[in-house]
């Protein structure tokens, strides 16, 4: 229940873009296409779900205050020698992320060449998403207590943000053939749409389950 | 090298600092460095800090990188980059967290983001890479400076306007507590705690709370751009 | 040397993790101290606060000592001298069964008179919220409160952190009838009424407009938490 808890919730309340703006580097550079767009979300899904878990071991098991105490019952919580190593978790998980990215854009270069293509220079660009190094501080802040959970939550958060994307690509689709002010073109109204679709988004706030 | 020998404000040295705010500015023109920022942009006083712990960073890894730039094996060069990064963050992360304890607990993970503000990455790849490290540090300045503007700026109305504060100073007046209409047969104690609303207020002025919630960070950003594209046409995308 | 040849990325790469990870954990080492220290002068600050002692966080510590002893309850409310109250940590604890858990206690006597402080932790709308009851001497009125939150709607929600919503508590009372009945039917706690409390209500306050949830929430941390020291007030 938890599971399905975290899930929703980060799909629809907590959702990356519309209540963290986080990823919207390359959700504003990416959206012009529904079909680049789905490309680029599906990766983001696909790098979240393998990021949050592997950097909730990092941390449950080295990083955080007496995460060592498997090594030596000495290193534990409370003991005189805790080891407490948080200090280096962002240097960890960005150096997770960069490495998982790379996996990815080798896959997807040797299996979907089209989808390489089309992905250009923004698939190495997730790995300075900040949606994905928001996933793992995120996760690290809210303290999961075990990986599926953080599964739930990674996988959860790249769903909410491919939703996000999709939409709004398919609206700025429509857009381009609406009478927008001149000035307001391009980036000033995808910001404002992003707006309005936060503000559509908010009323999922405060859902349980 | 030609470029040492120039003066250190030469013409094209102060062009690095002024683009930025205004031609080419990494938010409003580049869309690099939103991810990280409009989330603690409700009070400015995190937005100044943020601000601050952004020009630290971009400019302390653009020397960095510049300083290294011949030595930096290319094949590796992102993830060193990203090393260098994520070291300068967590030492701002940490120096915080020791002399600005109450700073700290208000910006959270969102110090953390400055590694993936795409403005960092963004300068270093662009700029550092092939620039001496005085150019650089301007560079690092004039971007820092160009997101932090918008930062605050954004920050200066979401307060202003959401709850009536500037720094958590109110500045539009004091806003008393509403009175009910109910409430003429009160004794005099409990009308004493109903204080009279003054400034603003009194003339039956409220506090929009909705621009405290996300979606108006990206609604007043959406309108700042506006403003900028309507002075500056050159701008307007086709 | 060739920049590009595996060799030398190689000794680039070991040379600059090797350069990085010292500084880093110098840094972090020296800074430890100070990182600690924050967080725990920050708890005794706020524990002082809720009983009026209005103390800077550096200077939290004299003040704790001064005016401060705690305790460890068990569930039936006697005193579990094995543990230390302080070193408690409730997003841990809480999560534990009922039965086992220890319920900390800060009992201050100021100026001759007895407070008891109860700590308190939750969840609000979206992250944990978390703070100190200060009960006068008669285990029934509140004398002082105070919240925090980490991730609460900031100027919504995140208002529990300020004084104008803390200070509406003082005085309310937490029990039906004042006469020392310390059960569970006589218990009704301090609610947040949204819209706002009657005038002369004694177990409400004024919730939060916009952020009715994160009141909601508050109110149910307060009763949940305050329900298990019913038994320590009793005996007295």
């Amino acid at each position: 229940m938890e599971l399905v808890n975290i899930f929703i919730r980060s799909i629809f309340i907590d959702n990356m873009i519309f209540a963290y703006f986080l990823g919207m580097c390359s959700y504003l550079a990416v959206s012009k296409t529904v079909k680049t767009s789905a490309g680029m979300g599906a990766a983001v899904i696909f790098v979240l779900s393998i990021t949050v878990p592997i950097n909730y071991l990092l941390n449950e098991y080295v990083l955080k205050p007496g995460a060592l105490s498997w090594l030596n019952p000495a290193y534990g919580v409370g003991s005189k020698d805790e080891i407490d190593l948080s200090f280096l978790s962002f240097i960890m998980f960005i150096a997770v992320i960069a490495s998982m990215v790379q996996l990815v854009e080798m896959v997807v270069e040797k299996f979907a060449p089209a989808l390489y293509n089309a992905l250009g220079i923004f698939l190495p660009l997730i790995a300075v998403n900040c949606a994905i190094l928001g996933g793992s501080l995120f996760m690290q802040q809210k303290d999961f207590s075990n990986i599926a959970e953080s599964f739930s939550f990674g996988l959860g958060s790249g769903i909410g943000w491919f939703l996000a994307i999709v939409a709004i690509a398919a609206i700025r689709e429509k857009i381009t053939y609406s009478n927008v002010p001149e000035p307001l073109k391009g980036l000033g109204i995808t910001f404002i749409i992003t707006g309005l679709m936060a503000i559509g988004f908010m009323s999922f706030s405060g859902i349980t389950l | 090298m030609a470029e040492e020998k120039e003066p250190l404000f030469s013409k094209k040295n102060r062009a690095l600092l002024s683009d930025p705010l205004n031609d080419n500015n990494p938010i409003t023109v580049q869309v690099l460095g939103i991810c990280s920022a409009l989330a603690i942009t409700v009070q400015l006083k995190p937005a100044v800090v943020m601000a601050i712990a952004v020009l630290f960073v971009v400019c302390a890894s653009n020397v960095t990188v510049s300083l290294l730039r011949n030595l930096i094996p290319s094949r590796i060069r992102i993830i060193v980059q990203l090393l260098i990064v994520a070291s300068l963050v967590i030492i701002v992360d940490q120096v915080l967290k020791a002399y600005a304890y109450d700073v700290s607990k208000e910006l959270s993970v969102f110090v953390g983001l400055i590694i993936t503000n795409c403005i960092v990455m963004g300068r270093l790849e662009a700029f550092a890479l092939g620039n001496g490290p005085w150019r650089a540090f301007l560079d690092g300045i004039g971007n820092a400076a160009g997101y932090g503007f918008i930062l605050i700026l954004v920050a200066f109305f979401r307060e202003l306007l959401g709850s009536g504060k500037l720094f958590g100073e109110e500045v539009l007046g004091h806003k008393g507590k509403h009175m009910p209409i109910d409430a003429v047969g009160l004794d005099e104690a409990a009308a004493q705690l109903l204080d009279m609303s003054t400034g603003l207020y009194a003339l039956g002025y409220q506090n929009n709370g909705f621009m405290l919630l996300s979606p108006m960070a990206l609604i007043t950003v959406g309108i700042i751009i506006w403003a900028q594209r309507y002075k500056n046409r050159k701008l307007i995308e086709k | 040397m060739d920049r590009n040849s595996n060799s030398y990325t190689f000794l680039f790469a070991i040379i600059m993790v090797v350069v990085i990870a010292s500084i880093l954990a110098f840094l972090a080492t020296a800074l430890k101290p100070m990182q600690d220290a924050n967080v725990r002068n920050e708890k005794m600050q706020n524990i002082l606060s809720t009983i009026g002692v209005k103390v800077d966080r550096d200077h939290a510590e004299a003040d704790y000592k001064k005016y401060i002893k705690e305790y460890s309850l068990k569930k039936d409310g006697s005193i579990d001298k094995e543990v230390k109250a302080f070193n408690i940590d409730l997003k841990k604890e809480i999560k534990k069964d009922p039965e086992v858990q220890r319920y900390p206690i800060y009992i201050a006597e100021k100026d001759g008179k007895k407070y008891y402080i109860v700590p308190l932790f939750g969840k609000g709308l979206w992250d944990d919220i978390w703070g100190y009851i200060a009960l006068q001497g008669d285990r029934n009125t509140i004398v002082g409160a105070v919240f925090d939150h980490k991730g609460e709607t900031p100027g919504l929600g995140a208002e529990i952190a300020t004084d104008v919503f803390q200070n509406q508590f003082i005085g309310k009372q937490i029990l039906k009838e004042p006469n020392g009945d310390y059960t569970t039917n006589n218990f009704v706690s301090v609610k947040t009424v949204k819209g706002g409390a009657p005038m002369g209500d004694k177990h409400g306050v004024d919730g939060i407009s916009g952020g009715t949830i994160t009141s909601d929430k508050l109110s149910e941390m307060v009763a949940e938490r305050l329900e298990h020291y019913l038994p320590y007030f009793k005996q007295y």
